[in-house]
């Protein structure tokens, strides 16, 4: 493999690494993995809190950060896969006849090693950066839902309705005090739909006589949108609907001029 | 195995005898399917009853039972049944009659014929995957076309719904037959070197099965269409119109053929290899595309029974999925995506191995690693039936189980880069040779890149809250299923074009339409990752104003993909038809089927070959 004829009496191992590092190949390569890795780590901070809308919750800022994070992870691997075929590519043959043979190179017990070392490793990562995340969220989902409020979702062909049952509320609009907690019971009247408050980071199908429940605490005033995620017939795009977080106080305006009773 | 040895021994061809085989064709198998379908709805539409609902699941039924007919219908008026019929009465198809039946010197009207030539129904599936490809692909650009502007006026919600059903259903069924149609049944065999397919009268049997499944799906759209994309979720199917129909018969009609093709490509591959072929020597085309079938196996009798019962739900009141009498749609959700989520490695395995096997003939080296492209392609198949409830995370089935299923889904991360490091290593220290096809290798490592990590966020449970059902989703499986898969069945066209048609694939067309279908396609899917990460919801025929930046790009780079398929296609014709001659081995490449001529004979080889070693022994010797 080595580009040198001269014979050599064993040389030891971080001496074949040195001599790998000093080839025209390698270094190239290593310029362009630096080049790209560089590339996706900055993509990755920009990319996402870029185009996602306004965080609203504990819930969407840590799916921001997670989509980050594993841009970061993945970085690498972009860095390895592109530069190695950045070079081959700019050093291909052109032209009608092929071209002269390669080395007959048929692995490479150390390459394939470190191969599967580093790329089961990145994999553990996410793994565990997942695992955690969830964990995290289901403990705070926890701690939070004995002060909660319940919202009751009701999808149906082609709307939203929303319940409050301890305010005695129902509105097509969702309203939510901030940084109060709030668990969403999902039910649907006819097909599957998907409850999707998008700005909060959270979404739960709505499946016929099986409630499902979600939980979040907004914690940033202002509208957000309600869709649906799932395709539910003809009018599916277009069942939409406007949220807004506002303050305790304006809650409880909201909720006595729609005729319920605050608490 | 006697079909061989009859066909081998030089008997002339039979003057067309009096046999009922000679008269049949498609033609003839088209009037039988006629009757037989009007047969059947003549004989069950009696819609008597005044209630609504009973008629209506009468009139389903009576739709379903005439499609089904019209396929058997077709299988009966080409011959299909004829074999099997002289064995019920103790007797078979005599020499003369199978040799016919091979369709040695009938010129091209065998390729209208129940033809057993493992070439013939190779062309055949070719012509067919095209045909689909090019469907589904001009309902995409009227998808495209909608939404280039919100408002959505173009078309109504109701044809939008109808098209994205129909764009997913075509493209899925024309993605699975890709690679293993055309090149399964054309080149594999000649590849490890058999005379035919292990069972060639099967062969003719799953393409003639699958064709009859075309005319079913394009009913539906006079059927009133579908509204419920090709996931078919109850109960909003149950739900639907009479053209739901047409989607279930399509898919039983067409789980019927791939369990032939599975089961006739597994044998051959298995029984058929020339001599000396050990498993260590076959090569990796080959190997992906028996891990596909092997996978479908279980996948799609899997998709046919929840279609079955669907069907029942809507014709007899049968309660499986449909929750006001009992039923579960999660039930119904299960057994779709225990087959959903093999079904994409089934059509991405043999699309990559396409590429596996490419990159050593233009790189000049030995495929790097062999043993881990076997190891990568059984990792992701093994791994793959244990993930499908992360389509389900957002569901309600089962939270408790989200974890696992995340862990079990970034885990395909680890045989997947098996799949890099295959490729790159064969890369590596070689100077590639840029043809087309080795330009759709280095495609390939991109889309299949961007592919890869933006499933690690999907597959990730808390993102997933966020990316489920949005558009993101859409454009991530697009560059698996169309930027990998099909880029290398694409790959696989002009690299055996010269096998299938003896000539050349035009150099220029092929060059012009890689870069405008990969270029296009980068920018149509940039716009669709950033219109779902902005919180689009995908399937959406209208979308409010913030979303149009990115949908506006997305349908610019539509236009792009769609001209240069249109060059491709150009390429096909024109090449087809007044390409430069090839010469036997134009590339170079060490596999048997460039050792045989165009057209290749009958039986392939005038003697059967004798392997030595791999196919890959290019490379000077490394000291
Ligand atoms: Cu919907
Ligand atoms: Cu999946």
């Amino acid at each position: 493999m080595s580009d040198h004829n001269a014979p050599e009496l064993n040389p030891t191992p971080g001496e074949r690494f040195t001599k790998f590092l000093k080839r025209k190949d390698v270094l190239e390569t290593l310029g362009w993995a630096v080049f790209y890795t560089t590339g996706f780590v900055i993509l990755g901070g920009k990319f996402y809190t870029k185009w996602m809308p306004t965080m609203m919750s504990t819930d969407m800022r840590a799916i921001e950060r997670l989509m980050v994070i594993f841009t970061w992870i993945s970085a690498p691997v972009c860095g390895f896969v592109l530069s190695m075929a950045t070079y081959t590519f700019r050093h291909g043959h052109r032209g009608d006849t092929p071209p002269e043979d390669g080395p007959a190179t048929r692995t490479n017990r150390l390459g394939i090693s470190l191969f599967g070392v580093m790329s089961s490793l990145l994999a553990l990562v996410a793994i565990l950066y997942g695992l955690i995340e969830l964990n995290s969220s289901a403990e705070a989902a926890t701690k939070d839902a004995p002060n909660a409020m319940v919202v009751e979702v009701t999808g149906s062909q082609w709307v939203w309705s929303f319940n409050y049952p301890a305010q005695g509320v129902t509105s097509n609009e969702l309203m939510l005090p901030i940084n109060k907690p709030v668990i969403f019971k999902i039910i649907s009247e006819d097909v599957n739909h998907s409850f999707w408050p998008v700005q909060l980071g959270v979404k739960a199908d709505a499946n016929r006589y099986q409630t499902t429940t979600v939980q979040t605490k907004p914690n940033k005033l202002g509208a957000f949108d309600v869709k649906c995620a799932e395709l539910c017939g003809l009018y599916h795009a277009y069942m939409e609907t406007n949220g807004a977080v506002v303050t305790t106080a304006d809650f409880n305006n909201w909720v006595t001029a729609q005729g319920g009773h605050t608490a | 195995m006697t079909t061989l040895d009859n066909r081998v021994s030089s008997r002339p061809i039979p003057n067309p005898s009096k046999s009922l085989i000679t008269k049949l064709n498609a033609g003839t198998g088209l009037v039988v399917g006629i009757i037989f379908a009007l047969g059947t709805y003549y004989l069950l539409n009696n819609n008597s009853s005044d209630d609504a609902t009973v008629n209506f699941q009468h009139y389903n039924r009576t739709l379903l039972a005439s499609m089904l007919m019209w396929s058997v219908g077709f299988l009966v008026g080409i011959g299909a049944f004829i074999g099997p019929w002289r064995w019920l009465i103790g007797k078979d198809l005599t020499a003369e009659e199978q040799l016919y039946l091979a369709g040695d010197g009938q010129g091209i009207k065998r390729y209208f014929k129940y033809c057993t030539d493992h070439k013939v129904v190779g062309i055949q599936y070719l012509v067919g995957v095209i045909t689909m490809l090019a469907v589904g692909g001009t309902m995409a650009m009227m998808i495209r076309t909608n939404l280039a502007m919100p408002g959505g006026h173009f078309i109504t919600a109701s044809v939008y719904n109808s098209l994205v059903g129909l764009h997913g259903i075509t493209m899925i069924i024309a993605m699975i037959i890709v690679a293993t149609g055309p090149f399964g049944n054309f080149i594999m065999p000649i590849m490890i070197g058999a005379a035919d397919m292990a069972f060639p009268r099967l062969n003719a049997l799953s393409w003639w099965v699958l064709f009859t499944a075309i005319p079913v799906l394009c009913s539906a759209w006079f059927l009133g269409g579908i509204p419920t994309g090709w996931t078919a979720y109850a109960p909003l199917s149950i739900q639907a119109g009479p053209g739901m129909n047409a989607f279930l018969a399509t898919i039983i009609i067409f789980a019927f053929s791939t369990a032939v093709a599975g089961a006739n490509i597994t044998a051959t591959v298995v029984a058929m290899r020339a001599k000396g072929m050990s498993w260590n020597r076959v090569p990796i085309f080959v190997i992906g595309a028996t891990i596909s079938v092997a996978l479908a196996v279980p996948a799609f009798p899997t998709f046919m029974l929840a279609m079955i019962q669907t069907a029942l739900d809507r014709t007899f009141m049968t309660s499986f999925f449909d929750a006001n009498f009992g039923g579960s749609g999660w039930l119904y959700a299960h057994l779709f995506w225990i087959m959903g989520h093999p079904e994409v490695y089934v059509i991405l395995i043999p699309g990559v191995a396409i590429l596996m096997e490419i990159v050593p003939v233009f790189v000049r080296k030995p495929l790097f690693s062999y043993t881990s492209a076997i190891v990568g392609f059984a990792g992701i198949a093994g791994l793959s039936v244990l993930v499908w409830a992360h389509h389900m995370y957002m569901s309600g089935w089962m939270p408790m189980l989200n974890g696992p299923f995340m862990v079990t889904t970034e885990m395909i991360s680890i045989p997947t880069g098996l799949i890099f490091l295959v490729i790159l290593g064969t890369l590596w220290n070689g100077k590639p040779w840029l043809k087309m096809p080795m330009l759709c290798v280095y495609a390939f490592l991109w889309n299949m890149l961007v592919g890869g990590i933006t499933g690690l966020y999907l597959s990730d449970v808390p993102a997933d809250n966020y990316l489920h059902g949005s558009m993101y989703v859409t454009a991530h499986f697009h560059y698996t299923l169309m930027g990998s898969a099909l880029t290398g069945a694409v790959a696989g066209l002009v690299y055996w074009f010269p096998k299938m048609t003896g000539r050349m694939f035009n150099e220029r067309s092929s060059y012009v339409a890689f870069w405008f279908i990969q270029l296009g396609f980068q920018v149509l899917y940039l716009g669709m990752f950033t219109a779902g990460a902005e919180g689009q919801p995908r399937r959406v025929v209208d979308y409010a104003d913030t979303f149009h930046v990115s949908n506006m790009v997305s349908t610019i780079g539509a236009y792009g993909v769609g001209i240069g398929f249109i060059v491709l296609l150009w390429g096909v014709v024109h090449s087809w038809r007044h390409g430069i001659i090839a010469p036997m081995n134009p590339w170079g490449a060490k596999t048997l089927e460039w050792t045989v001529p165009y057209p290749v004979p009958l039986v392939n080889f005038d003697t059967p070959p004798v392997v030595t070693s791999d196919p890959y022994g290019y490379g000077k010797a490394v000291k």
